[in-house]
């Protein structure tokens, strides 16, 4: 910032060397991971009150997604650890699906959860938030070089990340009324997005919605259905040090007939489908007015009642998103079993916002048009807490590594869920919020919760996002996993002795535990207790114990899933040179050739993932690029 | 999962492919490269010569070549080419067969047998080009060879001369995803409506069903062969039946010497004829019987060879020999499972006609290659026999591609393992990992890579979203 009181600042320093728009989940993570790797950073945000603020579900983790909060764990980052810090509910989903889909969900305190990041970020060195609205990206000769303020003021810096979310051009509708803002109560970003235009990016809208909030005093908890917590508590990072504690009960309940009557009444006043709004919306989170439209064989939708913390009465009931005029949402939401006689807090709405299509980016999240210019979270068109903070991460990253002209960290759809998503944002055309899902991984048996720190650690290590010593835990932890691979190889049970298992393993007298995991049928979570039994293992072992038996429940595929992986990799590492011209390729499809100039995929390997581009034209690109290496090298 | 339909070789992987072009006789040849070629030359090749025996680089050996089951299906040249020398600069042979397309690809399905992988189209000339064996100023023009394979044999798939091939592949490609997707959401919409779950029985029907069409598929390949390639018949029987005598009928010119003495045929001869518009590949044989000489006795180890891969085997038999009947109650529970024609040869010298026929389900035709008698019918019964073994050819669905089988094969294998595994009740995911294989190697026929489709209808069959 232009102050003057900063002591020992040289002319032509930056005041920064990383500024961060927007302090939601990505922009938080971003300006952590920047600080930790040794850079200073500030986060401009319009709300410092309100830094890591969930606009929506107050809910971390689920199926997919908590493999991402796994990853940015490993990374170093927050979102673990505040989770574990201020999460109310915790449950492990998945059980009866297997390890590779096992996937921990936490109930946040919403309050908590953003008085905890205040207070984390308030106590960093080198980080400082400055409150105010960005309102252009200052460039100079194609480099991002800071910030100015709507209020004029400007914050300089070596690299900018935009972390804005659905603030850009955001506008909320409910029923026939709209407005101008980025979340309920909260102004919307124009002029960055104006500046975003200038600057020459492409620019396009996405829409997405929430349910209105309820007051709890006013629920009929008696006739829902009560969802408890799992024990012992899954906690989502190995940092955190909370230990047990009650926990609060989600409910179930569901629409009734009656419900669907309201609202096909009343549905074409929802802006949805009066063509108030055009752009497209998640199909994984439809309007209850949509559900009720698109399966109207249906006769009825489950909602879950989510509390929204310990200190509030609110409640959030997830699957009524909806923008609906209030009144209707009022008449409807109290014809849902258990709320007819319920309060609303807070209406529902849909919010539309503007995103820059993610062929924009590079795998480091740096824009192609403006060098130290990285863009994470909802502005590459995602959904949710955890997909923003795993961005945020890796454009923190990024972007500390551009200050010191160190090449990029990326990861690839084999090392980690968040290298599925880049992945996926920089080769296809999002059209609708992207969100993670399990299938959307090819490598899914080998990328797990409980490996996410063996796929990072070492990367953390290295980029010094973790101390040292809280690597040593984890490779103290691996090698316990080895021990008790090995001992769980040799340990040898009598059938007879396993109780209500011998019956489905009638052929055989004995087996070593290692057999017995390898027993498809057998779900391993409930083997589990089996294993602890024969191996006198404590609480402690735990950990080390389930790794192992993971581990050898899935030998066999990731063996052969590798091969699979060394032939993904020879692809990738086919690498396309930045300056490459697609154009001048002769025997590549009109189709390829366009679709290859829009993505400029950085490998083979990517440009195969882009629709429209055929196993031909993967074949004569390689040829063309092993003549351009060829010719470079000759050039020298 | 994706983007592997153009995976080039890597080391592990041997890859082997006809690479002679189609087209009327001449000599054919089929390529293996990859680390596993030389065991290909161990398990299949057996020099002639002695001091042959072992590969010496770029000789050419003389030599048979074996199917896995130890019968000779061609006399071949073989050739073993180095790592770092040949044109794909991995090691690599080359066989030559002088049999014909069909014979060489007969050779090339009993390579594939073993742990190879059918070339991708482009994939010798690309392995070529990186390991540079190809000058680079060629870069262009192998750019437009390796194109040029790989949407010929895309196209070949998408616009089959017999029909809507790529678009029946398709279809079955998107069936499976519908299982898939079934099992995908089971795993990822739990949370959001607990309802979601594949029903296992249901899904079993779905798995099987697919398993049905796909072998179906798979199948054609017979049928496929028999249109690109021709009918084989195979002309068999004992010394001095007649068989000779019937070929050069059925040729119309005196192509085999025919002699009275048993043992007249030694070698086997192949003609292509054509008959009522189907291409016959037409091949007498040297009699069957005990002893013989060594030339004699190796004549007839061909013979078997032949009878064991004909689709139509005409077996002649002497019925001026007393005791025809009882030799031929041998000489077919020899012959096994082949499709047999009888043919009851020479009854213009036979006094009183006994009955013809063994058994009801045995029939003769009497027929005398002398005079004529009986070779109409026996004529409008081969025809009938070869409609019978074509195609459905309204469906226009043939598999005619070795690569192609090879796929269907792999999804096929894949379907089973997802099969035992619903059965036995194994968590979705693992289930999901075969179904997964299962459909990119349907994808690899057409150049289809794995796209959002299973995302796509799972979110227009089930209501997901809390
Ligand atoms: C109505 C609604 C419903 C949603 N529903 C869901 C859901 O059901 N499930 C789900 O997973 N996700 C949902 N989301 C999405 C989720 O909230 C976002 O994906 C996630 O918060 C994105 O994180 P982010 O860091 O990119 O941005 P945000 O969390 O939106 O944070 C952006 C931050 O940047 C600040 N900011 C923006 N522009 C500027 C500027 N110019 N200057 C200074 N500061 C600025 C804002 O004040 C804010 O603090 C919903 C969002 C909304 C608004
Ligand atoms: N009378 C009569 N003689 C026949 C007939 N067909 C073949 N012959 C004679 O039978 C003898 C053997 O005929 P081939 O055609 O050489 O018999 P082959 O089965 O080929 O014999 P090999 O090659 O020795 O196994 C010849 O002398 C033929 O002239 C027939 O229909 N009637
Ligand atoms: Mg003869």
């Amino acid at each position: 910032m232009k102050t003057e009181d900063k002591q020992g600042m040289k002319t032509h320093t930056a005041d920064f060397d990383i500024v961060v728009i927007g302090g939601g989940h990505a922009g938080v993570e971003a300006a952590l991971a920047a600080v930790r790797m040794g850079r200073r950073a500030a986060i401009v945000t319009m709300d410092p009150q309100k830094l890591a603020l969930m606009s929506c579900n107050p809910a971390i983790g689920g199926i997919g997604k908590s493999q991402l909060v796994k990853e940015v764990d490993a990374l170093g980052g927050l979102m673990g650890v505040a989770t574990d810090g201020t999460g109310i509910q915790f449950r492990r989903l998945n059980l009866s699906r297997g390890p590779a889909v096992w996937s921990t969900r936490a109930q946040a305190d919403r309050i908590g959860y953003n008085a905890f990041v205040v207070e984390y970020v308030a106590k960093q060195k080198n980080l400082e938030v400055i409150d105010g609205v960005a309102g252009e990206i200052l460039v100079d000769s194609g480099r991002a070089i800071g910030v100015r303020l709507e209020d004029g003021r400007s914050v300089s810096a070596r690299a900018v990340v935009v972390a804005s979310g659905t603030f850009l051009g955001g506008l909320i509708h409910i029923g026939e009324k709209h407005f101008p803002a980025g979340r309920i109560g909260e102004q919307a970003a124009y002029q960055l997005s104006e500046s975003f235009r200038a600057l020459g990016f492409e620019i396009s809208r996405l829409k997405t919605g929430t349910p209105p909030r309820l007051d709890g005093r006013t629920i009929d908890w008696s006739v829902c259905e009560i969802q408890p917590g799992d024990e012992p508590i899954p906690f989502f990072s190995s940092r955190s040090r909370r230990g047990s504690f009650t926990q609060t009960p989600c409910h179930l309940t569901a629409t009734s007939e009656k419900t669907r009557e309201i609202i096909d009444a009343n549905k074409h006043r929802s802006p949805i489908f009066s063509g108030q709004i055009t752009s497209r919306g998640p199909r994984y989170c439809p309007s209850i007015e949509d559900k009720f439209h698109r399966f109207a064989d249906k006769p009825k939708h489950h909602i879950f009642l989510e509390p929204e913390g310990n200190g509030t009465d609110e409640v959030y009931p997830n699957g009524f998103s909806t923008a609906l005029p209030e009144e209707v949402q009022r008449e409807a939401i109290r014809t849902v079993i258990g709320l007819e006689g319920v309060t609303v807090t807070r209406p529902g709405y849909a919010v539309e916002y503007d995103y820059c299509p993610s062929h924009q980016i590079k795998p480091s999240l740096e824009t192609r048009r403006i060098q130290g210019l990285f863009f994470a979270g909802q502005i590459n068109g995602t959904s949710g807490y955890e997909e923003a903070a795993a961005q945020g991460i890796m454009a923190g990253i990024n972007a500390a590594l551009y200050c010191v002209n160190e090449p990029a960290f990326i990861l690839d759809r084999s090392e980690a869920y968040i290298g599925v998503m880049i992945d996926d944002l920089i080769t296809r055309s999002i059209t609708e919020p992207y969100r993670m899902f399990t299938s959307r991984a090819e490598y899914r048996l080998a990328l797990r919760e409980d490996n996410a720190r063996d796929r990072l650690n070492h990367h953390a290590r290295r980029l010094g996002l973790i101390s040292d010593a809280e690597s040593d835990l984890f490779l103290k932890l691996d090698s316990d996993t080895r021990v008790t691979v090995a001992l769980l190889a040799k340990t040898r049970v009598k059938v007879a002795d396993l109780n209500r298992l011998s019956s489905q393993l009638k052929k055989r007298d004995s087996l070593t535990l290692a057999e017995l995991i390898r027993q498809p049928d057998l779900e391993l979570n409930e083997l589990l207790p089996v294993l602890v039994r024969h191996t006198d293992g404590q609480r402690d072992g735990m950990e080390s114990l389930e790794r192992a038996a993971i581990q050898i429940r899935y030998q066999g595929y990731i063996d052969k899933q590798q091969r699979e992986i060394d032939r993904y990799k020879k692809l990738e590492h086919d690498r396309i040179p930045s300056d490459f011209v697609f154009q001048s390729v002769h025997g590549l499809k009109t189709e390829a050739r366009e679709k290859l100039s829009r993505f400029r995929p950085v490998s083979v390997g990517q440009a195969g993932r882009i629709e429209g581009v055929t196993p031909s034209d993967m074949a004569v690109l390689s040829v063309y690029l092993k003549r351009h290496r060829e010719t470079a090298r000759a050039d020298k | 999962m994706k983007g592997r339909t153009a995976s080039r070789a890597d080391t592990q992987d041997t890859i082997a492919a006809i690479i002679t072009p189609p087209g009327e006789g001449g000599i054919a040849a089929v390529r293996v490269a990859g680390s596993k070629s030389r065991s290909v030359l161990a398990r299949h090749f057996s020099a002639k010569h002695s001091d042959d025996a072992e590969p010496h680089p770029f000789l050419m050996r003389l030599g048979y070549f074996k199917s896995l089951d130890g019968e000779i299906l061609d006399e071949v040249m073989a050739v073993f080419m180095p790592e770092g020398r040949s044109y794909t600069g991995l090691e690599q042979i080359e066989i030559f067969c002088h049999g014909g397309r069909q014979v060489v690809k007969k050779i090339l399905d009993e390579i594939l047998k073993g742990d190879i992988r059918a070339a991708e189209p482009g994939e010798f000339t690309r392995l070529a080009f990186e390991n540079g064996r190809i000058d680079l100023s060629r870069a262009e023009a192998v750019a437009e060879i390796i194109a040029a394979e790989t949407e010929v044999s895309y196209r070949a798939s998408r616009e089959h001369l017999l029909g809507n091939y790529s678009e029946h592949i398709d279809m079955l490609r998107t069936e499976l995803i519908g299982v898939l997707s079934e099992v995908e959401a089971s795993i990822d919409f739990t949370e959001d409506a607990p309802e979601v779950g594949a029903d296992s029985r249901k899904l079993l029907i779905l798995v099987d069903s697919l398993v049905t069409k796909l072998s179906a598929l798979a199948e054609t390949y017979r049928g496929g062969r028999i249109i690109s390639e021709g009918y084989t018949i195979v002309i068999g029987g004992r010394p001095n039946a007649g068989k000779s005598s019937l070929f050069n009928l059925l040729l119309r010119k005196e192509r085999a010497l025919v002699t009275p003495t048993p043992g007249t045929t030694r070698d086997y001869l192949l003609e292509r004829i054509d008959l009522d518009g189907y291409t016959v590949n037409l091949i007498d044989t040297a009699g069957l019987r005990q002893g013989g000489g060594k030339i004699e006795r190796e004549g007839q180890r061909l013979a078997k060879g032949m009878i064991a891969k004909a689709d139509l085997v005409i077996w002649v038999v002497d019925l001026s020999k007393q005791n025809w009947a009882k030799l031929l109650t041998l000489d077919i529970e020899s012959l096994g499972s082949a499709h047999i024609l009888l043919l009851g040869n020479k009854i213009d010298i036979v006094k009183k006609a006994a009955s013809l026929s063994l058994s009801a389900s045995q029939k003769i035709i009497g027929a005398s290659c002398k005079t004529g008698i009986g070779l109409s019918k026996l004529h409008r019964e081969i025809v009938g026999r070869i409609e019978k073994s074509m195609p459905d050819l309204t469906s226009g669905l043939v598999v005619t591609s070795a690569r192609h089988r090879q796929k269907l094969k792999e999804s096929i294998r894949h379907l089973r393992l997802a099969r035992t595994k619903i059965e036995g009740s194994v968590s979705p995911e693992l289930v999901a990992y075969d179904l997964r294989t299962a459909v990119s190697s349907l994808g690899e026929i057409t150049g289809k890579v794995y796209t959002e489709q299973v995302l796509g209808r799972i979110f227009s069959r089930f209501c997901i979203g809390k």
